[in-house]
């Protein structure tokens, strides 16, 4: 059995992603599922990479909360060559500090991270 | 691009481990998720599901599982259509929060299920970020 540092990481990591058309329920679903995971024990880090993020909502990060949330910086991430020849979108910052830095606290111990928004008026 | 798309695209994807593309039963919504499915399955994504949403009754049910079959796509959930979720959000509530019996919620508990019990490309370690 791998060896598991903290009682919420018992269960197998999971890093899922949802994505799909506009308007068939992503962020309902996404913000619905981190809340029964993190209710069944899970520890719960929920991405926003909507170019209009929205996942508070279902979330239940408070509206004022969500306003108030930082953007990652673009220079928290930086583009590396593998030895495979592939890139790799890498942290350059420790990710522990990114998340207790930038994301908000939701019900039931979720936290949220906003990444992806578009914020020049006009551009999305 | 739809959401999402663009992230798997610049090799962010290769450290997911579940990858779900929402559909609804019309047939726009299920070419888009074909194609998202498509792509993440060539990234190597371990699970790649479909989830079907806002299903409303026996026809849906039949269009969304011909063209899972026709495409080999996973279907991994089935979301009814449910007013309480309408109702939720003009109460300023989460669904969960709302009304955590509602059909949709206790589907997304299913998914949950389905989601955690399949185990191709789980990692079972935190992986570092360097």
């Amino acid at each position: 059995m791998p060896c598991c540092p903290r009682s919420r990481r018992s269960q197998a990591l999971m890093r899922v992603a949802i994505a799909g058309k506009g308007g068939t329920g992503k962020t309902t679903i996404s913000g619905t599922l981190a809340r029964v995971l993190a209710r069944r024990g899970r520890e719960v880090l929920a991405i926003d990479a909507d170019t209009t993020p929205n996942l508070a909502v279902t979330l239940g990060v408070p509206p004022a909360r969500a306003q108030e949330m930082m953007e990652l910086p673009r220079n928290m991430m930086e583009r590396q060559q593998q030895d495979d020849g592939t890139m790799k979108t890498v942290f350059t910052a420790d990710s522990e500090e990114v998340i207790s830095r930038y994301s908000a606290a939701g019900p039931d111990g979720v936290r949220l991270l906003v990444m992806g928004k578009i914020n020049h008026g006009g551009a999305g | 691009m739809e959401a999402g798309l663009e992230h798997l695209s610049r090799g962010t994807g290769r450290h997911l481990s579940r990858f779900v593309a929402t559909i609804e039963p019309y047939y726009r919504s299920m070419e888009i998720a074909k194609r998202v499915a498509g792509l993440a399955a060539e990234l190597g994504i371990g699970d790649v599901f479909v989830v079907a949403n806002k299903v409303r009754d026996e026809g849906d049910r039949k269009a969304i599982g011909e063209f899972c079959a026709a495409h080999s796509l996973k279907l991994a959930g089935e979301i009814p259509f449910d007013p309480s979720l309408l109702d939720a959000e003009r109460a300023g509530k989460t669904p969960i929060d709302f009304d955590p019996s509602s059909p949709a919620v206790k589907a997304i508990e299913k998914l949950a299920d389905t989601l955690a019990a399949t185990g191709n490309g789980q990692r079972t370690t935190p992986e570092s970020n360097g």
